[in-house]
């Protein structure tokens, strides 16, 4: 009641329902891989929850502290402020382990969140137009969260950190010209300064999340204000959306995969030890422990470090040190790229044409073939960041190790890239469903040419159609009450789509249904259409739900009327044992 | 890998291979006890080591010389199970030891006999783990890694995990410098630096250490990254796929 009220005050003064009834009603795909950029948005949130618990704790200082507290092999020594506040976080605090593992594992999700998304965006051509803005936001929301992992790792002060920061600060002194001014200008002078922590800390949990917070909500946004993109299927065109309303169903699968994330990575907070920097030590420069790796998300840079050949040369003087075409060039390049693409893309294909129906990765196998080779590299050297584990795992010197990864970061790529190049194309000739009903004919029929540029070009040209049920296709409205619906029914009579919103006349309903379904004969039908009959389980299901609300009712309400009784009963007591004030006092707690 | 096997056996291994405490010196009870040691000393060093490292301990091809090692460092290869090699190896792994406590004993002071000198087998006693951290931390970890976990060095040796050393095989580590690793003595760490750095590596393969959860071998991020995957794709890209797939029915 009340929220009914306050819903009218508010629409009274800011006239919302028509924005909230359109919101409300906005389609989302049912597909599961649109669900992969709400598995990023939820860690996020998780991270903002974990993190700003773990502030009311940190001392972003490295001023010196004396650690006391339950971890005795640093009782009484002295740390810097963030080391020493982070090892209490860890052991002294009530729940701060659990919450900074959380965060710590919300982290490493986040990113390969993000990266699952961008994948499935990239193998879909869900970047194409209109949607290329979306896309260089979502990139740039990809390179925020590496680096704001990289500072969040970073700002404990511990040893394995450390190492890895001063690892990023060698690789932007190593750009020519401007890499050592860069440098102290970022860090306020040389490598391990008193500014250094503050500063990541500011850029961590201020900047960087508030950078974060107005991209994300620029990046839903715009999802709202365009239409959201979907596979081809049948009833599905160019110019509709088939799936779930925003509410109540999309809400509640929505937050159900909200509860998942959140549970997921608190069991993982809870039971997996991550960055234990209790046993890593305090930073201090002449120190090092190994195996020293980053986290997983910027390990691709350190494996180019490790695999990289010691390379210097001079250019016009000026030196430019090894690490400057593994560190900086190759993070330039990759962020280039994947910012290029979408016109890259158009440039090359020239299709200039809006596109909502998504391609399948098989559509497009020079796309397909480029993005699987892109991420093998960087899968291979992720893997050689961590040659030293393998090599200590397989019982192998590090150096043969390495000489391996060196040739299979340049072959693995091309090979796998090309494998899924031939199928993809032996997917799209033959009728085959997956990659594992692939036939060997399927396969020979693709082999035999050569793999040339040119299957990049058409694309999925002549798909806007729905071209297997355009025959038989009708749209039927009915009138109901003041409202007019409309829906979709394939000539087989098997997939029904029902317009998503009510409107006011049968004009308005036939223009929606000739926007979402040009070219479709429409006609009025009588009455409100046969809902769909539930099954058994369901059905008992919901009578038992029933019962089990309305028994409830019942028992909530005998139980309240005996409390009734019973108070009545000891105000008559009370009111036989002092005539005067027990009236007042029962008329007060209702 | 290998140190969680290690780990899982470390209480047996213990068992098995009393080593000798730090009242572990040469000579044992009587003079006809002596001798008949001194016996048992000469045959094994015989049957076992003299193959490779000489009959006098001079070395040979295949094995370095014995000769001024000193009683620590026969201790520690034999009680860590690394002597006797049944073939030539880069670098000999823990293993059990195959000799009991009196036959090392014995095998100890027959290569002592031998030649004399070398570091002595060291008197451990607790230290303080603070300044032990410390001492690790600034000598030790670069190589076997600041949880004591093992790494990788060049040429295909390793610092081996340190978790299933003894006191006083640790000690003697630090003195002797077995392998690629440096000799620490007297004049860079005392002996009460050494009582704390080893009090401090036999609390790092505690389990009140991994206060966090489950350490995954202490790895360290990529088997973190490793698990996160997992968790990313076997549990949360799954529940999306379900929920996806009860919306189509």
């Amino acid at each position: 009641m009340i929220t009914d009220r306050l819903a009218r005050a508010l629409d009274d003064r800011l006239r919302l329902s028509p924005i909230a009834r359109r919101a409300l009603a906005k389609v989302f795909p049912d597909h599961w891989s649109f669900m992969l950029g709400e598995l990023a948005l939820y860690s996020f949130v998780a991270l903002v929850l974990t993190g700003v618990y773990l502030t009311f704790f940190f001392e972003a200082s490295s001023a010196d502290r004396v650690y006391h507290g339950d971890y005795a092999p640093l009782d009484g020594a002295t740390t810097s402020a963030a080391y020493a506040s982070t090892v209490r976080l860890s052991w002294d605090v009530r729940a701060g382990l659990l919450i900074r593992q959380t965060h710590h594992w919300a982290a490493l999700v986040f990113a390969a969140a993000i990266l699952l998304h961008l994948s499935r965006i990239f193998f879909t051509g869900a970047f194409r137009k209109p949607r290329e803005l979306n896309w260089l936001i979502g990139v740039t929301m990809l390179a925020l969260a590496l680096a704001n992992g990289f500072t969040g790792y970073s700002m404990p002060d511990d040893l394995l950190s450390g190492l890895g920061l001063r690892i990023i600060v060698s690789v932007v002194e190593s750009i020519p010209l401007v890499g050592a001014w860069l440098a102290s200008l970022a860090l306020g002078g040389e490598f391990p300064s008193d500014v250094m922590i503050p500063r990541l800390y500011v850029s961590h949990v201020l900047l960087v999340p508030a950078v974060l917070v107005v991209l994300i909500s620029l990046h839903l946004g715009i999802l709202v204000r365009q239409k959201h993109s979907q596979f081809p299927g049948p009833g599905r065109t160019e110019h509709n959306v088939v799936g779930s309303r925003l509410w109540p169903s999309y809400t509640l699968r929505s937050l159900a995969l909200f509860a998942w994330v959140l549970a997921v990575l608190f069991a993982l907070g809870g039971l997996v030890q991550i960055n234990p920097v209790w046993m890593y030590g305090p930073f201090q420069p002449a120190q090092a422990t190994s195996p020293a790796q980053p986290d997983w998300y910027v390990a691709w840079g350190d494996g180019a470090l490790r695999l990289f050949p010691p390379w210097e040369f001079r250019i016009a003087g000026h030196l430019v040190p090894a690490p400057f075409l593994p560190g900086v060039v190759l993070g330039g390049v990759t962020f280039l790229a994947l910012y290029a693409w979408p016109f890259a893309e158009r440039l090359r294909t020239k299709d200039r044409r809006q596109h909502h129906l998504l391609d399948r990765p098989r559509d497009h196998p020079a796309r397909t073939g480029i993005g699987v080779a892109a991420l093998t590299f960087y899968a291979v050297l992720v893997v050689a960041a961590g040659d030293d584990i393998l090599a200590r795992l397989l019982r192998l010197p590090v150096y043969d190790l390495l000489s391996v990864l060196r040739v299979l970061v340049l072959v693995l790529p091309v090979l796998a890239g090309l494998l899924a190049f031939l199928l993809a194309r032996a997917l799209r000739r033959g009728d085959a469903a997956g990659v594992g009903a692939l036939t060997r004919a399927d396969l020979r029929r693709c082999a035999p040419r050569p793999a040339g540029p040119s299957e990049g070009g058409d694309g999925p040209g002549g798909q806007e159609t729905p071209a297997v049920d355009r025959p038989g296709g009708r749209i039927e409205m009915w009138p109901e009450g003041d409202a007019w619906h409309w829906r979709y029914r394939d000539d087989a009579g098997r997939l029904v789509v029902t317009g998503n919103r009510a409107v006011l006349s049968r004009q308005e309903a036939d223009s929606a249904a000739r926007l979402a379904y040009p070219g479709v004969d429409r006609i009025v039908v009588p009455g409100p259409p046969p809902a769909a009959p539930a099954g058994p389980i369901r059905t008992a299901l919901r009578r038992w739900g029933r019962a089990m609300a309305a028994g409830s009712l019942l028992l909530a309400a005998i139980v309240d009327r005996r409390r009734d009784r019973r108070r009545q009963e000891r105000e008559r007591a009370d009111d036989t044992a002092q005539a005067e004030d027990a009236g007042s006092t029962g008329d007060g707690r209702t | 890998m290998g140190a969680v096997l290690v780990l899982a056996a470390g209480p047996v291994a213990l068992g098995a291979a009393p080593t000798p405490e730090p009242t572990a010196s040469p000579g044992v009870a009587g003079p006809g006890a002596a001798s008949r040691a001194a016996d048992r000393g000469t045959q094994l060093y015989l049957e076992n080591c003299a193959s490779c490292h000489g009959e006098q301990g001079q070395g040979a091809q295949r094995g370095p010389s014995l000769v001024g090692v000193g009683p620590a460092s026969v201790d520690f290869q034999v009680a860590t199970g690394r002597m006797p090699l049944s073939h030539e190896a880069q670098q000999a792994r823990r293993r059990e030891p195959v000799f009991s406590a009196a036959d090392i004993s014995a095998l100890v002071d027959h290569v002592a006999s031998l030649s004399g000198g070398g570091p002595q087998i060291p008197r451990v006693a607790p230290g303080n783990p603070v300044s032990g951290r410390e001492v690790f931390a600034a000598n030790c970890a670069p190589c076997h890694g600041a949880t004591g976990a093992g790494a990788a060095l060049t040429n295909g040796w390793t610092a081996p995990p340190l978790y299933d050393a003894t006191a006083v095989q640790i000690a003697e580590a630090v003195r002797v410098g077995p392998g690629l690793m440096p000799v620490f003595p007297s004049q860079v760490l005392d002996d009460r630096q050494v009582d704390d750095v080893t009090t401090y590596v036999r609390r790092l393969r505690g389990e009140r250490m991994d206060r966090g959860g489950n350490p995954l071998d202490r790895l360290g991020p990529l088997a973190e990254g490793l698990v996160a995957w997992l968790a990313t794709l076997g549990l949360l890209v799954a529940a999306a796929r379900w929920l996806g797939r009860r919306a189509g029915e």
